[in-house]
C-alpha cells in the first residue's frame, strides 16, 4: 500500500503565498514594537502639538475619553472575546482608582508605579470575586459582579475611615522626583500612552492560544473543553485580566481627575459606568478592538460635546443616556454582534462565494499525519502493553430513563472498534462518558491503564483522547486556520503570562502550529480557503475539518461519533479506506460509533452492540453476525 | 430584633416578588431579566404622578403603577424578546440591562431630581407583637404576598393555561406540538414578571419612602436576585422563601451594624450571592446548574 | 427471487383520498439544505413509513410537516387546507398530531397533566368530550391509568413513549406524525406500541412514521418512502416492494443474509450494500 495516509508532497500546492508573505513582513512581534515607538513617541507629540488648537476644556474631556477608552477594551476582552457579561466593571473601575490614590497620595509612589498596583489589586478582587461563578455555566458572573457593584457602592465606597468616603482620596501625578504633571495635554499624553500598551496587551491576547481559547469558550464550552482548553481557569482568566485593565482604566480616570470619592463612578442621576461601558462594547462591535475604542471616543466626547454646548442641565443633554439604552437594545435586537460583526458579516458574503466553489462529492482525501513536534509537552508515558481504553461498567441515568446500563468495552493499541447499535441505544452517552463530557452515575474509564474518571473533559483532552462530535464539534464561527490552531491547544508550549508579553517564546510556537495547519489544510486541498470560516463549508467538508483537527495532537485514542453521517454518497464510501489508513499507516487506534452496519463490519477489528443502554455482544465482525440477538435487536423479532 | 424581623418580612416578601419575576423570565425563557425591578421601580414614578401630582386616591395610583408596569412589559417581549427567539442568552440578557438603563434615564430625565413619595395605603398603627408596633401597611404588605403567592400557584397548577405555562417552560418544543400557543406562554411570562415588579415596587415603597431613581430599584433587583439565587432560580416556591430568608436577614444585619456605617446589607447579599455559589450552586429547592464545559 | 424480508401480510388496503400532500419540500439549517425537492402523498386511512440512513433527512421532514422547521421552498395541504407558513399551534388545531423523537414528555408533571396539555386545544373548542376521550385513551393504555399521578419523568422509557402517543391522541387528530418510535426501547416493547398503533389506524387514524428500524417499520406500514440525501429515491407500497432495493439502500444485506443463515435457509451471494461493496479482506 502507497504511503497514503502520509502527506503527499506531489499532492501539496505551493503553501499559501499571502500566507507567508504577510508573516514574513510584519510578524507579531514586529508590530508590537512598531506599536510600542508609535506610542511612546509618534502619539503623544502630535497630541501635545495639536492640543493648543482645541478650546480649552477639550484635553479634559480627551483624557477621560481615553480612560474610557482603556475601560471598553477591559469589558471587550470578557464580553467580547470569553462571552461572560459583568455588571461590575464600573466597580472594579473605582478599586483601581482607589488604590492608585492609596499608591500616590498615601504611600507617595509614582504614576507608573501606581498604575500596575491598580492592576494588581483590581485583578486580585476579580480572582475572589469570578472564582465561584466561573466554574458553572451560565450567568452566574453576572450576577456576582453586579451584587458586587452594590456592595461596593453602597457600603465599602462610604466607608470614610477606609476610602475617604465622600471627600474621597486623591491622586498624584508624579512621574519621577519631583516632576508632576500639570497641564491636561500632558496627561493626556500619558493616557495615550497607556492605552497603546493596552492595545498592544489586547492584541497579544487575541493573537495567542489565549484569544483563540477565549473564542472557542464563547461559541461552545464543550467543544473548547474537548480540544484540551480548561474552560473554567480560563473563563476566570480572563476576567481576572479584564478586571486588572479596569483597574488601570479606573487609576488613569482618577489621575485625570485629580481626585476620587464615592461619588466619580456612581453618579446619583445618569448612566451608570458599568453600563455605559457595556453600551460601548455592544454597540462598538464585540469582539472589536478598534470598535471598542472608536466607540469609547465617540460616546464620550458626544457628551462632553453635547455637554458643552447645551449646558449639563439642558433637556438634550438628559437624552444622553436615554439614547444610550436604546441603542443598546436595539442593536442588540437587530445585530447581536453590534457595529463590528455588521461588517464581519459583509466580509463573510464574500467569502462564501469561495467556499461555495467546490462543494462537489469528492472522495474523502487522505488524513493528514502529524507527528508530535519535539517541542510539545508530553503527556505522561502511556503503558504501552496495557489496552488504551477500558469501560467498566458506566452507568448513566436521566430522571427515570436508563441511558447507559452497565455498559462495558475495551480498545486494544492499533485496533479499529466499532459501537453499533438502534437509534437511542445509549452510543454518544457512553461516548461522552468516555470523553468526560458527562459523569456517569457509576462505573470506571481506564486510559491506558491510568484511571480517568475523576478527570474533567479538557484534562482527557490533554491526556491525549479526542473525539469528534456527532453536530461537528468545531468553532463553526472562526476559520479553518483558527480551528487546526485551537485544536493545537495542548501543544502550545507557553503560559499565560508568556503570551501577554508574546515573548520569542510563543513567536516560535505559535509559527509552528501555523505551519503544521497550513500543512494539514494544504493536504486536505483546502490550501488557499485557510480563512474560511468552517460554518460556510458543506457538511461533508465540515467532517473532515474536524477529524484532520481531532489528529492534530497525535491523539492515544480517536474517537469518532458518526463520522459517515451526513456524508455524500463518494465521500462516505472512501471513509472506509481512510480508516484503515488511520490503523495500517498511522497505527491509530479508533473507536467509532456508526450507523453504517457494513462500513462496521468491513473496517472494524471488533464491534460492541449496544441496546437499551446495555452491551449486548462484543466480538469480531463474523462473531456478532452469528449472534441471533444481535441480529433481531436490528432488524426485529421475526413473527412466525 | 423583632423589628428587624418585622421590616424583614415586609421587604423579604418583596424581594420575592422580584425573584417569583426573575424566576418566571428565567424559566420561561431562560433570560436573566436585569430590568425586573426597575419595571415596578418605573410605574411608581406614574403612581406618584396619579396620586402626588394628580391627587387622585392611593388605588388609583397603585392600578395607574400595574397598568403601566404591564404595558412595558408587554411591549418589551412583543418588540424585542419575540425578535430575538433564536439569539444566544447571553444578547437578551443584555437586551434587559438596556432596558433597565433606559428607564432609569427615562425616569431621570422625566422626573428630574426632586425625589418623590407616596402616602401609605392605610394609615395608623396596627396591633402590638412583643412591643413592637406593626402598622396596617405592613400587615396589608403580608396579605398581598401570600394572595399573589396562593393566587399564582393556584393559577399555574390548576388552570390549563397555567399548566402550559408550566410545561412550556420545560419543554417549549413538545409545547408547541401539543398546540400551546407559545406567543401567549410569553406575554404571560413577561407580563406577569412585570406586574409582580409594580407590585413589589409598591409594597416596599413604605419602607424606604423615597421614590428616586438609583434607590427602591437596585435594592429589590438585588435583593430578588439573591433570593432567587438562594432559593434556587428554577423554583417558584423558592424564590418566595429565599426573599424571606434574604429580607430577615439582611434587615437583622442593619438594626445590628454599628451607626454610621449605611449599607451593610449589601454586604449581606454579597456574601449571600457568593456563598451560594461556592456550597451550594443549585439553592435550596432548584436543580443543579451545568458545570464548565460539559455536555 | 427468494424474499429477502420476512414479513407477515400487510394490514388491510388503504383508502384512496390524499390527507397529506407534500410538493417540492426544501429545507435546512443556517444555509446548508437537507432536504432537496420531497414529494409525499398520504391517503386517508392509510400508515406512511419514511426510512433511511441517519443524515438523509427522515427527521427533518416530519419536523417542517410539524412546523418546527420552516420550509424553504414546496408546499404542505393537509387535506384542503396549505399549512405551509402555519405555526405548529395552527396545525395541531387542524388535525395534525406529534409524537416527537425523544418522546419528550414533560417529566416535572404527572402523567395525568401531561395528558390534561394534550388536550389543551380540545378543551377550550369542546370541553365536555374531554373526560370521555381522556376514559378511552386511559382504556388503551392502563399502564398510564395505574400511574396518573406520577411523575412522568420518573416512568421507564416504554411508558414514557406510550405516554407520549396518549398525550397526542388527546387532540384527537386525523394524521399522526411519530417520529422514531422504536428508538431506546426494547424490542418486545416497540412490538406492543406498534400493535397499539396497528389498532390506531384500524379505527381511522392515519399514520406518518420515520423509523430507523426498517423491518418493525414495514411490518407496520402500508407504503414506505425511502430517503436519501434530503430526495425520495424510492416509493413502493408494502405488498409489492421491492424488498432488495431496500435492504440495499439501507445496508442491512449481511446482517438479514446471517439472519437467514441462522434459519438455515440458503442464499445466493449477493454484493453487500451501497458502502461496503468489497469483500473483506484478510487483515
Amino acid at each position: 500500500m502507497s504511503a497514503a495516509g502520509i502527506v503527499d508532497a506531489g499532492r501539496q500546492p505551493a503553501a499559501a503565498p499571502h500566507a507567508t508573505q504577510r508573516r514574513a513582513l510584519l510578524t507579531p512581534r514586529r508590530s508590537n514594537i512598531l506599536l510600542v515607538l508609535l506610542g511612546a513617541i509618534l502619539l503623544p507629540s502630535v497630541t501635545y502639538r495639536a492640543m493648543p488648537l482645541l478650546p480649552s476644556r477639550y484635553p479634559l474631556a480627551l483624557a477621560v475619553a481615553t480612560s474610557i477608552a482603556v475601560g471598553a477594551l477591559s469589558l471587550n476582552l470578557l464580553v467580547g472575546y470569553a462571552g461572560q457579561i459583568s455588571l461590575g466593571h464600573g466597580a472594579l473601575l473605582g478599586v483601581g482608582a482607589y488604590a492608585a490614590g492609596l499608591a500616590s497620595s498615601g504611600a507617595g509612589l509614582p504614576m507608573w508605579l501606581a498604575l500596575p498596583i491598580a492592576a494588581l489589586v483590581s485583578g486580585l478582587i476579580a480572582l475572589i470575586i469570578g472564582f465561584p461563578a466561573l466554574r458553572l455555566r451560565g450567568l452566574y458572573l453576572a450576577i456576582v459582579t453586579v451584587t458586587f457593584g452594590f456592595a461596593m457602592y453602597n457600603f465599602v465606597l462610604q466607608w470614610n475611615a477606609f476610602t475617604g468616603g465622600s471627600s474621597g482620596v486623591s491622586l498624584v501625578r508624579r512621574l519621577w522626583g519631583k516632576t508632576i504633571i500639570t497641564s491636561q495635554a500632558d496627561m493626556l499624553s500619558a493616557g495615550l500612552v497607556v492605552l497603546v500598551l493596552a492595545w498592544l496587551l489586547d492584541s497579544n491576547v487575541t493573537r495567542s492560544k489565549l484569544g483563540r481559547a477565549f473564542r472557542a469558550i464563547r461559541e461552545s464550552e464543550p467543544v473548547a473543553g474537548s480540544f484540551g482548553v480548561d474552560v473554567s481557569r480560563y473563563k476566570l482568566l480572563a476576567f481576572v485580566l479584564s478586571g486588572a485593565l479596569a483597574g488601570v482604566a479606573g487609576a488613569l480616570y482618577g489621575f485625570t481627575l485629580y481626585l476620587v470619592n464615592s461619588e466619580t463612578f456612581n453618579p446619583p442621576v445618569g448612566v451608570d459606568y458599568s453600563l455605559l461601558l457595556l453600551i460601548i462594547v455592544v454597540v462598538g462591535g464585540l469582539g472589536s478592538r478598534a470598535g471598542a475604542v472608536i466607540a469609547a471616543f465617540v460616546f464620550s466626547l458626544f457628551e462632553f460635546i453635547i455637554g458643552d454646548r447645551f449646558g449639563s442641565d439642558s433637556i438634550i443633554y438628559g437624552l444622553v443616556p436615554i439614547l444610550g439604552s436604546l441603542m443598546l437594545m436595539l442593536t442588540v435586537a437587530r445585530h447581536p454582534d453590534g457595529m463590528a460583526g455588521m461588517l464581519r458579516e459583509r466580509r463573510h458574503r464574500r467569502r462564501r462565494r469561495a467556499a461555495a466553489a467546490d462543494d462537489g462529492d469528492h472522495a474523502m482525501p487522505a488524513l493528514p499525519s502529524m507527528p508530535r513536534p519535539e517541542t510539545a509537552a508530553r503527556p505522561l508515558a502511556m503503558e504501552r502493553s496495557l489496552p488504551v481504553l477500558e469501560v467498566e461498567s458506566v452507568s448513566m441515568r436521566f430522571g427515570g430513563l436508563v441511558a447507559v446500563d452497565g455498559a462495558s468495552l475495551r480498545v486494544d493499541r492499533g485496533e479499529i472498534v466499532g459501537l453499533i447499535g438502534p437509534n437511542g441505544a445509549g452510543k454518544t452517552t457512553l461516548f461522552n462518558c468516555i470523553s468526560g463530557l458527562l459523569r456517569p452515575d457509576g462505573g470506571t474509564v481506564r486510559f491506558s491503564g491510568r484511571d480517568v474518571s475523576a478527570l474533567s473533559a479538557h484534562e482527557r483532552a490533554g491526556l491525549g483522547l479526542s473525539r469528534t462530535f456527532q453536530q461537528i464539534g468545531l468553532a463553526k464561527d472562526q476559520s479553518i486556520l483558527e480551528n487546526m490552531l485551537l485544536a493545537q491547544h495542548v501543544l502550545a508550549g507557553y503560559g499565560s503570562s508568556s503570551a501577554l508579553l508574546y515573548t520569542a517564546g510563543v513567536a516560535r510556537s505559535e509559527d509552528e502550529m501555523r505551519a503544521r495547519a497550513v500543512q494539514a489544510i494544504a493536504a486536505l486541498g483546502f490550501g488557499g480557503r485557510e480563512d474560511v470560516p468552517v460554518r460556510l463549508l458543506s457538511g461533508g467538508q465540515q467532517r473532515i475539518v474536524e477529524v484532520a483537527c481531532a489528529l492534530l495532537t497525535d491523539p492515544e485514542l480517536l474517537m469518532l461519533d458518526e463520522p459517515s453521517a451526513g456524508m455524500a454518497p463518494v465521500m462516505a464510501e472512501s471513509l472506509a479506506d481512510r480508516l484503515r489508513d488511520l490503523r495500517d499507516s498511522m497505527g491509530r487506534t479508533v473507536l467509532l460509533i456508526e450507523h453504517n452496519v457494513p462500513l462496521v463490519l468491513d473496517v472494524c477489528d471488533r464491534v460492541y452492540v449496544l441496546t437499551a443502554g446495555r452491551v449486548l455482544a462484543g466480538g469480531t465482525p463474523d462473531e456478532i453476525l452469528a449472534h441471533p440477538e444481535v441480529v433481531n435487536a436490528y432488524l426485529g423479532e421475526a413473527v412466525a | 430584633m423583632i423589628q428587624g424581623l418585622i421590616v424583614g418580612l415586609v421587604q423579604g416578601g418583596t424581594y420575592g416578588l422580584i425573584a417569583l419575576g426573575l424566576v418566571l423570565c428565567y424559566r420561561g425563557s431562560r433570560v436573566l431579566n436585569f430590568a425586573q425591578a426597575e419595571i415596578g421601580t418605573a410605574s411608581l414614578f406614574i403612581a406618584w404622578i396619579v396620586v402626588g401630582a394628580w391627587h387622585h386616591p392611593y388605588w388609583m395610583g397603585a392600578l395607574a403603577a400595574i397598568v403601566s408596569a404591564l404595558v412595558i412589559g408587554l411591549l418589551f417581549e412583543r418588540l424585542i424578546v419575540r425578535r430575538m427567539e433564536t439569539a444566544s442568552r447571553l444578547t437578551v440578557a443584555v437586551a434587559t440591562i438596556g432596558l433597565f438603563g433606559f428607564l432609569v434615564a427615562v425616569e431621570a430625565y422625566a422626573n428630574g431630581p426632586t425625589p418623590r413619595y407616596l402616602p401609605p395605603p392605610i394609615k395608623g398603627l396596627g396591633p402590638q407583637i412583643a412591643g413592637v408596633y406593626v402598622s396596617w401597611t405592613q400587615i396589608l404588605t403580608y396579605a398581598v404576598i401570600a394572595v399573589v403567592a396562593l393566587g399564582l400557584t393556584f393559577f399555574l397548577r390548576r388552570t390549563d393555561f397555567g399548566l402550559g405555562v408550566l410545561a412550556s417552560a420545560q419543554d417549549a418544543t413538545a409545547a408547541r406540538l401539543v398546540g400551546i400557543p407559545q406567543n401567549r406562554v410569553s406575554m404571560f411570562t413577561w407580563g406577569v414578571a412585570a406586574v409582580l415588579s409594580a407590585l413589589a415596587a409598591l409594597l416596599i415603597e413604605p419602607t424606604i419612602t423615597l421614590i428616586a431613581p438609583n434607590t427602591i430599584g437596585p435594592q429589590l433587583f438585588l435583593g430578588g436576585l439573591a433570593a432567587a439565587l438562594l432559593g434556587g432560580l428554577t423554583s417558584l416556591s423558592g424564590a418566595l422563601v429565599g426573599g424571606l430568608l434574604v429580607g430577615v436577614l439582611s434587615a437583622e444585619a442593619t438594626q445590628l451594624a454599628p451607626n454610621g456605617v449605611a449599607g451593610v446589607y449589601t454586604v449581606v447579599l454579597f456574601a449571600i450571592v457568593i456563598g451560594v455559589l461556592l456550597l451550594r450552586p443549585q439553592g435550596l429547592l432548584g436543580r443543579p446548574p451545568a458545570r464548565a464545559e460539559s455536555a | 427471487m427468494t424474499a429477502v424480508l420476512d414479513l407477515p401480510q400487510p394490514p388491510a388496503a388503504a383508502p384512496t383520498e390524499a390527507l397529506l400532500r407534500v410538493y417540492g419540500l426544501v429545507a435546512g439549517f443556517g444555509s446548508h439544505a437537507v432536504l432537496h425537492g420531497i414529494d409525499i402523498a398520504v391517503a386517508d386511512g392509510e400508515i406512511a413509513g419514511i426510512f433511511g440512513l441517519n443524515g438523509a433527512g427522515k427527521s427533518v421532514t416530519l419536523k417542517v410537516i410539524a412546523g418546527l422547521v420552516p420550509a424553504w421552498d414546496g408546499r404542505i395541504m393537509l387535506s384542503t387546507h396549505d399549512i405551509t407558513r402555519l405555526s405548529a399551534e395552527r396545525r395541531v388545531a387542524l388535525g395534525l398530531g406529534n409524537v416527537p423523537q425523544g418522546k419528550q414528555v414533560f417529566t416535572e408533571l404527572t402523567v395525568e397533566q401531561n395528558l390534561r396539555l394534550g388536550a389543551y386545544q380540545l378543551r377550550r373548542r369542546d370541553p365536555a368530550h374531554y373526560r370521555p376521550l381522556l376514559e378511552q385513551v386511559y382504556a388503551r393504555f392502563p399502564v398510564l391509568y395505574s400511574r396518573r399521578d406520577q411523575a412522568a419523568g420518573t416512568m421507564s422509557g416504554g411508558e414514557q413513549a406510550s405516554l407520549s402517543v396518549a398525550r397526542a391522541l388527546m387532540s384527537e387528530p386525523r394524521l399522526l406524525l411519530i417520529d422514531e418510535p422504536s428508538a431506546g426501547l426494547a424490542p418486545k416493547i416497540v412490538e406492543e406500541l406498534f400493535a397499539t398503533l396497528a389498532q390506531l389506524n384500524r379505527d381511522g387514524l392515519t399514520i406518518v412514521l420515520v423509523e430507523q428500524n426498517v423491518t418493525f417499520g414495514l411490518q407496520l406500514v402500508h407504503t414506505a418512502h425511502l430517503l436519501r440525501q434530503g430526495r425520495v429515491v424510492y416509493r413502493g407500497d408494502v405488498a409489492h416492494l421491492d424488498r432488495d432495493r431496500v435492504a440495499q439502500e439501507l445496508g442491512i444485506g449481511r446482517l438479514l443474509r446471517a439472519r437467514v443463515a441462522h434459519s438455515g435457509v440458503q442464499q445466493p451471494n449477493e454484493e453487500d450494500g451501497p458502502h461496503g461493496h468489497r469483500a473483506r479482506d484478510d487483515h
